[in-house]
C-alpha cells in the first residue's frame, strides 16, 4: 500500500512542475505587452521601455520562469496591477464562493441522481427507466448557460421568487446567502445529475447480476435492504470517481455560471483577469486551479485504490 | 492512471440493455433534424431571406410579419436569417474543431496504445497536464489575446479536444493490440505502420466516429457559451450563442429572442448526441472487466 | 363690528390651524435619520490612490463622494458653494486662486485638516519621482501653497475662470486625502482610503461589496442621515435593474442603453427615475495620421452617413439625444451655427467615390453588449455607403492605453459633463496634448483654444467655442453621436439626491422616507 502511494507521489511532482511550466509559457507567450497594459494612460514609448526593464521582461524566458517559480514556492504569486491585491489574497477571498457553489451543486446532483440511478437500476428496462434515461440524455444536451437563462426567466423574471443575481456572504447572512445560491447551484446540479444517474445505474445493473445478490434474494431479504446495503457500495466506485472529477473541474470556478449570476468566485476572477489583460493574476490563479485539479485527481485515485484492491496491485 | 481507465469503463457501459432497438425512431428523427440543419446552412445564401446583418432600425423586436417570418431582433435584423446563418457558424466550428482533435488526438492515442512504454507514459502524462487546465479559460485567453475570429476559435477548440480523442483512441488500441489478429500480423513480420493502418485503424474508426459526433455536440455548446459571453465569434456574425446572449437583454419584453435560438441549439446538440451515442452502443465490443 | 371680529377670529384660528397642520406635515417630510441603503454600481472599484489609479470612473466617484470631501460642491444651479473651503478669491488674471478653509475639520483617522494637509497630498501627486498616473489630469495646476494654517493657494499654469466649480468634481486629486494615511500605509492606501467625508470605509471585499458607515465626527453637524451605505458592483444590466425592483438595491446607476427598464421604471410608482441632461457627448476620434482617415473626404463621408435619430431609436428606443457639437444642451455654450455636417447618404457615397480607394478599417468598441450593439449599428450605416468597418472588442480598461499610444484607427471616447468645456476641449484638441487623439494639428484651432481658456468674458468664450466647433465639424476629426444624459433609478423612498453632475451619484446627503 505504502509503496503504491510512494509511486503515485513520485509521479505527482513532475506533473505539477509541468503544469507550472505550461502556465508560465502560455501567459508569457500571449501577445500584448504587460508593461503597456500596466501603464494604461501613462503609456509612452519611453515609459513602456523603462517598465519592461523594471519588471525584468527583457530577460530570457527560462530565467523568468525560474524566478517566478522561486517566488511561487515562497508563497508569492504576484500582485494585480489593477487592485494592488496579492494574487493569493484574491484567491483566498474568492475561493469560498466557488467552493460553496461547487458543494451545493454536487449535493443537488447527488440528491437527484443517486435515488434515480438506484430506482432505474432496480426497474431496468421498465417504462420509468426508459423515461428517466431519455430525460437524462436530453438534460445532457442542454448547455449550462441555457438552463441558467431558463431558470432565471422562470424564477426571477416571471415568478419573482428568487433573485436573478447577487451574493451575500455566508458569515453575514446565511439565509440570504442560500437564496442567492439556489439558482446557480441548481443550474450546475441539473447539469451534473444525468452523469451520476447513468453511471450509478450501469454499475448497479452489473452488480445486481452478480451471484451474491442472487444469494441475498434467495435468502429472502427485502429488496430495499438488498439495494442499499448490499448493492450500493460496490457500485459506487465509479460514482466516487465521477464526483471527484466533477469537484476538480468545478474548482476552476464555473466561469459561465459565475458570470451570469454575478457570483464573486474564482471563475469571475479569471474572466476579469483575461479582460483586463492582468497576466500576473491570470498566471497565478490558473496555476492554483490546475494544481488543485491535479491534487484532487491524485486523492480520488488514492481513494479508489483503497476501495478497489485490484487497482492497487496492478491488475487493472 | 486509474482515472483514464475509469472513464473508459464509463463510456463502455453505456445505453440501456436493449441494444438492438437503439436505431429506432429517435435515431432517425435525429438524423432527419441534422440533415435539415445541414441543408439550411449550406443553402443559406440561396434562400429568399433578408441579409442577417441588415438592420431595419425602426422595427426592432417586431413580431412575425410578411417581410420578417420570425420577426426581428433587438437591432431590427431578421431573426430567421440570423438563425440560419447562425447554424452555419455552429456547424462550421462544430465540425472543423473535432476534426483537428480526431486526427491529432487519434494518431497520438493509437501510437501511445500500440507502442506503450515510455512514449505511452509521456503521452498520458502530457494529456493529464493539459486536462488540468480549465478549458474555457484557455479558449477565452486565446481569443482575447489573439483576436476574435472564427478561425482562431476553431483552432483553439480543436486543440482542446485533442486529449479526449487521444484517450478514446488509446483505450481502443490498448485492448485491440493484444488480440490475436495483431499478434498474428506481428509474427508474420508486418511493419508497425502496416499493423497500425491496416489492422488497428479500421477497428478504431467506429468508436472514434461515435466520439467525433459527441465531440461536435460539445464544441457547439462551448462555442455557444463563448459567443454568449460575447467572446466567441466576432460581431456582427450571428451564432446561436451570441443570439441567446443578445436575447438575454430583452428577456422580459421579448423572451422568444433568446428561446428560439436556444431551441435550435438544443435540438441540434441533442441530435448529435443521439446519433453519436447510438453509434457508440453499436461499436462497443462486449469487453470483460478491464 | 363685533360680527366681523368674530368672523376674523374664526378665520385666524382656522388659518393658524391650517398653518400648524402644514408645519406638521412639513416636518413629517423632513429628513429621517437612520437606516442603510445599497447602491448598485456598474463597475467594481480598483482603488483610490491617485498614484495607482490615475482617474476615478463613475463608480469610484460615487464612493469618493462619500469617503472624501472636496473644497466645494455645486448647488442646483450649478454654482459652487462652500464645502471644505469657506470662501475664495482670485487674481485678476485668474491664474491664482486663494481659498479660506473651514476650521475644526478632522480626517477620519484623527489627523487635523488644514492647508498643509492638502499641500502635502498635492506635492505627492505632482512629484515626478512618484510617476503618478494622475499627472496629466493635474497638469493645469502648477503648484499648491499653504501660507497659513487655513489658507490654500492654487497657482495655475493657465487661467481658469471656473476653478471653484471644477474643484467640486470628485476626481482623485480634487478629493482631500489624509496625509497620515498615505504616508503610513503606502501600497495599502489604495484599498484603505481615508478622507474627511461623511462615511468611513468599514470593509471592502473585491468584486462583492464596499461597506461604509456613518462618520460620527463629521464636521457638518446633523449629517449624514443614513447609518450605513453599501456599494455593490453589479455589471449585468438586467440583474442590476432587477435588484432595484426587488428592493435589494435602493438606488442604481443606469444609462440610456437600458431604455426598456428606464421606461418601465418611469411608469412604476414605487421607483423614481433621476435624470440629468449634462453637457458633453459620446464621441469618436479618427486617427488622422493613419489611412484611410488621413483624407478628409473619408472622414466627412462617414459622418454624413449617420442618421442619429434612427441610431437613437435602434439603440435606446429614442431616449438618446443626438449631438451635433461637443457641448450639448446642458452647456452654457450655445451656438447658432455649430458647423454640423448634415445627414446625406448620397453626398457621402459621392465623397467616397471621389476618394477612389476601398475604405476598410477597424473600430474599437468596449467588450460589452452596449459596445457591440453601438458598433454594429455604425457598421451598418457605413456599409450602406460602401465602407467596411471591422469591430475590435477590447475591455474598457484597455482603451486608454490604446488611445494614448494612438494605436487605433477609430476609437470611442467621451467628453463628460463638466462646468467648463475648457479643460477637455484643450486636452482633446490642442497640438501636443497626450489626449489629442486625432493627431491633428491646426494653428487656428490652437489659437482659439488658447484664447477661450484665458478670457474671462463669457460671450467672447462662447464665440470661440462655436468657432472651434465649426472647425472640428468641418474637418470631421472627431464626431459626436449623442449628448450625455445621466440616469439613476431609485426607490421612491429615497430623497435628497442632488443633480447628477458629471454623472456622479452622490448619496452623501440622502435619506429614506
Amino acid at each position: 500500500m505504502l509503496e503504491f502511494l510512494a509511486r503515485r507521489l513520485f509521479y505527482l511532482v513532475p506533473v505539477l512542475l509541468a503544469v507550472s511550466l505550461l502556465t508560465f509559457l502560455t501567459a508569457s507567450l500571449l501577445p500584448g505587452d504587460l508593461a503597456y497594459v500596466i501603464l494604461g494612460d501613462q503609456a509612452t514609448p519611453e515609459n513602456v521601455e523603462a517598465l519592461r526593464r523594471d519588471l525584468g521582461l527583457d530577460q530570457p524566458i527560462w530565467w523568468r520562469y525560474l524566478g517566478w517559480l522561486g517566488h511561487v514556492l515562497e508563497g508569492d504569486l504576484g500582485r494585480s496591477f489593477r487592485t494592488g491585491q496579492t494574487v493569493l489574497q484574491a484567491v483566498v477571498e474568492r475561493f469560498p464562493v466557488s467552493f460553496e457553489l461547487m458543494l451545493l451543486a454536487q449535493i443537488i446532483a447527488l440528491v437527484i441522481g443517486v435515488p434515480l440511478g438506484i430506482i432505474c437500476a432496480a426497474r431496468s428496462g421498465g417504462p420509468f427507466d426508459r423515461f428517466m434515461t431519455s430525460t437524462a440524455f436530453g438534460m445532457l444536451s442542454v448547455p449550462t448557460f441555457l438552463s441558467a437563462i431558463l431558470l432565471i426567466y422562470l424564477f426571477a423574471v416571471r415568478l419573482r421568487w428568487l433573485p436573478a443575481t447577487g451574493y451575500a456572504p455566508l458569515t453575514e447572512n446565511p439565509l440570504a446567502n442560500l437564496r442567492f445560491f439556489i439558482l446557480p447551484a441548481l443550474t450546475l446540479g441539473l447539469a451534473g445529475w444525468p452523469g451520476i444517474m447513468r453511471v450509478l445505474r450501469s454499475d448497479m445493473i452489473a452488480t445486481l447480476q452478480e451471484d451474491f445478490i442472487t444469494l441475498a434474494k434467495a435468502k429472502g431479504l427485502k429488496p430495499f435492504r438488498i439495494l442499499f446495503l448490499h448493492a450500493l457500495k460496490p457500485s459506487s466506485l465509479t460514482l466516487v470517481t465521477i464526483t471527484g472529477i466533477n469537484i476538480g473541474h468545478l474548482m476552476g470556478g464555473a466561469v459561465v455560471v459565475e458570470q451570469i449570476f454575478a457570483l464573486p468566485g474564482i471563475g469571475r476572477l479569471l474572466l476579469g483577469a483575461i479582460n483586463t489583460r492582468d497576466l500576473i493574476v491570470l498566471q497565478g490563479v490558473v496555476l492554483c486551479v490546475a494544481c488543485g485539479y491535479v491534487l484532487i485527481n491524485f486523492i480520488v485515485d488514492t481513494v479508489y485504490a483503497v476501495l478497489d484492491p485490484r487497482i492497487r496491485h496492478g491488475h487493472a | 492512471m486509474a482515472t483514464l481507465e475509469l472513464s473508459i469503463r464509463d463510456e463502455v457501459v453505456a445505453g440501456p440493455v436493449h441494444k438492438t432497438r437503439r436505431l429506432g425512431m429517435l435515431f432517425w428523427i435525429a438524423v432527419g433534424w441534422m440533415i435539415l440543419v445541414f441543408a439550411l446552412a449550406i443553402l443559406a445564401p440561396a434562400l429568399p431571406l433578408p441579409r442577417p446583418t441588415d438592420m431595419d432600425m425602426l422595427v426592432r423586436r417586431a413580431p412575425p410579419s410578411a417581410s420578417h417570418w420570425l420577426g426581428t431582433d433587438g437591432l431590427g435584423r431578421d431573426e430567421l436569417a440570423r438563425l440560419i446563418y447562425g447554424a452555419r457558424i455552429s456547424l462550421v466550428v462544430g465540425l472543423c474543431a473535432p476534426v483537428i482533435g480526431v486526427t491529432v488526438g487519434g494518431a497520438l492515442g493509437m501510437l501511445a496504445g500500440y507502442f506503450r512504454g515510455r512514449f505511452d507514459a509521456l503521452a498520458v502524462g502530457g494529456m493529464d497536464v493539459l486536462l488540468a487546465f480549465p478549458p474555457l479559460i484557455f479558449a477565452l485567453a486565446v481569443t482575447a489575446f489573439l483576436g476574435q475570429s472564427v478561425f482562431n476559435l476553431t483552432c483553439i477548440l480543436g486543440v482542446l479536444s485533442i486529449p479526449a480523442f487521444m484517450r478514446v483512441a488509446r483505450a481502443s488500441t490498448l485492448t485491440l493490440a493484444r488480440r490475436e489478429f495483431v499478434i498474428a500480423a506481428q509474427a508474420l513480420g508486418a511493419t508497425h505502420a502496416r499493423i497500425l493502418l491496416r489492422e488497428l485503424l479500421p477497428n478504431v474508426t467506429l468508436p472514434l466516429l461515435a466520439f467525433f459526433l459527441l465531440g461536435v455536440a460539445v464544441v457547439i455548446v462551448v462555442e455557444g457559451a463563448l459567443s454568449f459571453l460575447g467572446l466567441g465569434v466576432p460581431p456582427p456574425i450571428s451564432s446561436w450563442g451570441s443570439m441567446i446572449g443578445e436575447g438575454r437583454e430583452s428577456l422580459e419584453i421579448a423572451p422568444w429572442l433568446a428561446f428560439i435560438p436556444a431551441a435550435a441549439m438544443f435540438l441540434t446538440v441533442l441530435s448529435f448526441n443521439i446519433v453519436g451515442d447510438s453509434l457508440r452502443a453499436l461499436s462497443d465490443p462486449r469487453q470483460g472487466a478491464l | 363690528m363685533k360680527k366681523r371680529t368674530c368672523f376674523d377670529a374664526i378665520t385666524r384660528t382656522a388659518f393658524a390651524a391650517g398653518v400648524s397642520l402644514l408645519v406638521a406635515t412639513g416636518t413629517a417630510g423632513a429628513q429621517k435619520r437612520g437606516g442603510s441603503i445599497t447602491v448598485g454600481q456598474e463597475l467594481d472599484i480598483p482603488g483610490f490612490d491617485p498614484l495607482k489609479v490615475g482617474v476615478y470612473d463613475t463608480s469610484a466617484q460615487s464612493a469618493a463622494a462619500l469617503i472624501f470631501d472636496t473644497l466645494t460642491y455645486r448647488d442646483d444651479n450649478g454654482e459652487p458653494q462652500p464645502k471644505l473651503a469657506l470662501s475664495w478669491t482670485h487674481s485678476d488674471d485668474y491664474k491664482t486662486w486663494t481659498f479660506k478653509l473651514r476650521p475644526g475639520v478632522t480626517f477620519q483617522d484623527g489627523t487635523p485638516f488644514n492647508a498643509q494637509a492638502v499641500k502635502d497630498s498635492f506635492d505627492r501627486w505632482k512629484d515626478p519621482a512618484n510617476k503618478c498616473r494622475c499627472a496629466f489630469y493635474i497638469s493645469g495646476i502648477h503648484d499648491v501653497q499653504a501660507p497659513e494654517e487655513l489658507t490654500l493657494v492654487y497657482n495655475l499654469t493657465d487661467p481658469s475662470v471656473t476653478l471653484p466649480a471644477t474643484l467640486s468634481f470628485p476626481s482623485p486629486a480634487n478629493v482631500v486625502h489624509s496625509p497620515t494615511a498615505w504616508k503610513n500605509k503606502g501600497n495599502d492606501y489604495n484599498r484603505n482610503p481615508v478622507g474627511t467625508g461623511p462615511y468611513i470605509l468599514k470593509s471592502w471585499t473585491a468584486g462583492d461589496r464596499m461597506v461604509l458607515e456613518k462618520n460620527p465626527d463629521y464636521w457638518n453637524k446633523g449629517h449624514p442621515y443614513l447609518d450605513r451605505i453599501i456599494l455593490k458592483p453589479l455589471p449585468d444590466t438586467q440583474s442590476r435593474f432587477a435588484s432595484v425592483q426587488s428592493g435589494e438595491a435602493d438606488i442604481i446607476w443606469d444609462d440610456e442603453f437600458d431604455a426598456d427598464n428606464i421606461l418601465k421604471a418611469q411608469k412604476d410608482p414605487a421607483l423614481t427615475v433621476h435624470t440629468y441632461s449634462g453637457s458633453g457627448a459620446q464621441v469618436f476620434a479618427f486617427n488622422t495620421k493613419v489611412a484611410p482617415f488621413d483624407d478628409v473626404r473619408v472622414r466627412q463621408a462617414l459622418v454624413m452617413a449617420l442618421d442619429r435619430k434612427k441610431m437613437s431609436q435602434a439603440l435606446t428606443n429614442g431616449l438618446s439625444r443626438p449631438a451635433t457639437n461637443p457641448y450639448g444642451d446642458g452647456s452654457w455654450v450655445k451656438c447658432k451655427d455649430d458647423g454640423a455636417l448634415p445627414y446625406d447618404v448620397e453626398k457621402a457615397k459621392a465623397l467616397l467615390k471621389d476618394y477612389g480607394k476601398p475604405v476598410d478599417f477597424k473600430m474599437i468598441v468596449t467588450a460589452t453588449p452596449r459596445g457591440r450593439a453601438g458598433g454594429q449599428v455604425l457598421q451598418q450605416f457605413w456599409k450602406q455607403i460602401g465602407a467596411n468597418m471591422e469591430i475590435e472588442q477590447v475591455d474598457q480598461t484597455a482603451i486608454p492605453p490604446r488611445a494614448f499610444m494612438r494605436q487605433f484607427q477609430l476609437t470611442p471616447w467621451r467628453i463628460v459633463d463638466f462646468p467648463d468645456p475648457s479643460p477637455q476641449m484643450y486636452a482633446n484638441f490642442h497640438t501636443g496634448s497626450p489626449v489629442a487623439l486625432a493627431n491633428y494639428s491646426d494653428p487656428e484651432l490652437d489659437r482659439l483654444l488658447e484664447h477661450a481658456r484665458s478670457t474671462a468674458e463669457l460671450d467672447k468664450r462662447i464665440e470661440d467655442y462655436c468657432a472651434i466647433s465649426r472647425l472640428i465639424n468641418k474637418e470631421a476629426i472627431w464626431f459626436w453621436t449623442f449628448q450625455n444624459t445621466y440616469y439613476a433609478i431609485s426607490t421612491s423612498k429615497l430623497k435628497g439626491l442632488p443633480k447628477l453632475f458629471g454623472g456622479v451619484i452622490d448619496v452623501s446627503n440622502v435619506w429614506l422616507e
